[in-house]
């Protein structure tokens, strides 16, 4: 039957479509459901992350910072480059073909697993049966031994600067901007907003950023968030912290009214991008009559093995609890397509990487010491910046710094944090070794490549012990 | 020996343990450094 699956996976985002193909690997027929159209009006699987988030994020933030790399950084190596211009349509193409190219692997790979996916929506009308409604054509009825939901997040809108994707922009409208604004506000000094400013700074906006909070990157480890704020604020970001907005006023320009301790301010911008956080998609997901249960912040409630109240209703990914990150996501739908094959599932969320695509990179896994202190937890630390690494020097990427937590008594890592260049792929090696239950010690017994990145992560290791060789501990 | 994890293998080497009598309770059963401190401690529960 056409209409009958094992598993009905509804979203195509990083927990859906994985989760589709993991069932699909594990011998269950089915369906993936998704209804993103891409700008071009394409249906386009991949979600949130490939569409209008981690990759086209990325695939701007690095272009951003070749052409930064080849105007300010190349000099000092006894390299000049004369009439050095971008060409920001051209960028934004290749961002689009990246994403192209990318969705049209998730294409591939659906169809290799021979995973019937449906472009439309799809709504849960029972436990076991989803109401789907193609882009064209008349809706049906599909049945589905398991059905999970994984209708992902989308960006926060607030009332006093509503988003209208030509001058108040979304995170979608800041990846879509075809010239470079000559002034740009951010609302949110969060991971999009940092990372989005990065990118229209490096190619030549004023970029300020409001942020409500009045610590910068409250998440983050206090000397890490301290160091890259003041890499930013060198770069030319003007990051103002405890600033609540209050009215935008959109002619010409954009009109911001915004509020901080001192009293009332307003600024004039060509742009705004509001990037105060996501939220999750159950708009549609279930029609009134099925009692699918919601948590107070609007998040489909489930366990930790991501069953909702229903049976055999799984949700996962930003529609539910828990870091709004596209490899957590990922992980849920496996763990899911795992316990629906009747395998045992189970996911670490101790040990989830946070990576802030910035340059430098912050990343971070694992407990702050601000976490810690609060719960009471005996640690140890040991820090080492990458200045005093021969590699960060010979790259000309000295600022940066790495920090490990463990243990007071144990020596377990509780927690590894990083600024610098790479901090997201360095991040790997800490999250094995605090998935494996390993120590500050294990990390620093373990061969580091020289002259690497890497030592730092070593060298703080060691660090906490007082045995760093690199510097007076 | 060589499968314990580096600091493991350094704890039981310094204090002559046999680590048959000691309780992993890392990944598929392995000895981690907590299981090694716990176990010259007298703490047999992790």
């Amino acid at each position: 039957m056409a209409n009958s699956y094992d598993v009905i996976v509804i979203g195509a985002g990083p927990a859906g479509y994985v989760a589709a193909i993991r069932c699909a690997q594990l011998g269950m027929t089915t369906a993936l459901i998704d209804e993103f159209r891409y700008k071009d009006g394409k249906p386009q699987p991949g979600g949130t992350c490939l569409n209008v988030g981690c990759i086209p994020s990325k695939a701007l933030l690095d272009s951003s910072e070749h052409y930064h790399k080849a105007r300010e950084e190349l000099q000092v190596h006894g390299i000049t480059a004369k009439d050095v211009s971008i060409d920001v349509k051209k960028m934004i193409e290749r961002k689009d073909k990246v994403v192209r190219d990318l969705t049209g692997g998730i294409h591939q790979l659906l169809k290799a697993n021979k995973i019937d996916f449906k472009t439309g929506h799809g709504k849960l009308t029972s436990n076991s049966t989803v109401e789907f409604t193609p882009h064209e054509g008349a809706a049906e009825e599909l049945k589905g031994e398991y059905i999970i939901l994984a209708t992902g997040s989308k960006p926060i809108d607030i009332s006093a600067a509503p988003a209208d994707e030509k001058s108040i922009l979304t995170s979608n409208g800041a990846l879509d901007m075809e010239e470079v604004p000559k002034r740009l506000g951010v609302i949110g000094a969060g991971v999009i907003g940092l990372e989005m400013g990065s990118v229209w700074n490096r190619l030549g906006s004023k970029v300020v950023l409001l942020e409500a909070q009045d610590e910068f990157l409250a998440p983050v480890d206090r000397q890490v968030s301290r160091m890259a704020q003041k890499a930013f604020k060198d770069q030319g970001l003007d990051i103002r912290l405890g600033c609540r907005v209050t009215d935008t006023k959109v002619g010409k320009q954009v009109s911001v009214h915004y509020e901080d301790k001192d009293g009332k301010h307003n600024m004039q911008v060509d742009k705004l991008i509001v990037s105060v956080g996501r939220r999750p998609n159950t708009d549609g997901l279930a029609a009134d009559d099925v009692d699918l249960l919601l948590d107070e912040r609007g998040f489909v409630h489930v366990d930790d093995e991501c069953r909702t109240n229903l049976p055999n209703v799984y949700a996962v990914g930003d529609v539910v609890r828990g870091p709004m990150l596209a490899h957590k996501g990922s992980e849920e739908g496996v763990m899911v397509a795992e316990l629906i094959a009747g395998h045992p599932g189970h996911i670490n969320y101790d040990t989830i990487p946070w990576v802030i695509y910035t340059h430098p990179e912050i990343a971070w896994v694992g407990r702050t010491e601000t976490q810690l202190k609060s719960a009471g937890i005996p640690y140890k630390s040991g820090t080492f910046n990458f200045a005093a690494t021969g590699r960060a020097r010979a790259m000309e990427e000295s600022v940066g710094m790495v920090k490990v937590i463990s243990h007071a008594e144990t020596d377990r890592i509780l927690g590894v944090h990083m600024v610098g260049a790479s901090a997201s792929e360095l991040i790997a090696e800490a999250v094995v070794a605090m998935e494996f239950a390993g120590s500050a010690e294990d990390l620093a017994r373990i061969i580091h490549a020289h002259p690497t990145l890497s030592e730092a992560v070593h060298e703080a290791a060691l660090s906490v012990s007082k045995r760093a060789i690199h510097k007076a501990n | 020996l060589a499968e314990l994890p580096p600091a493991a293998r350094r704890l039981v080497e310094e204090n002559d343990l046999d680590p048959k009598q000691i309780p992993g309770t890392g990944r598929d059963g392995r000895i981690t450094k907590e299981d090694v401190v716990r176990f010259m401690k007298g703490e047999t529960q992790p």
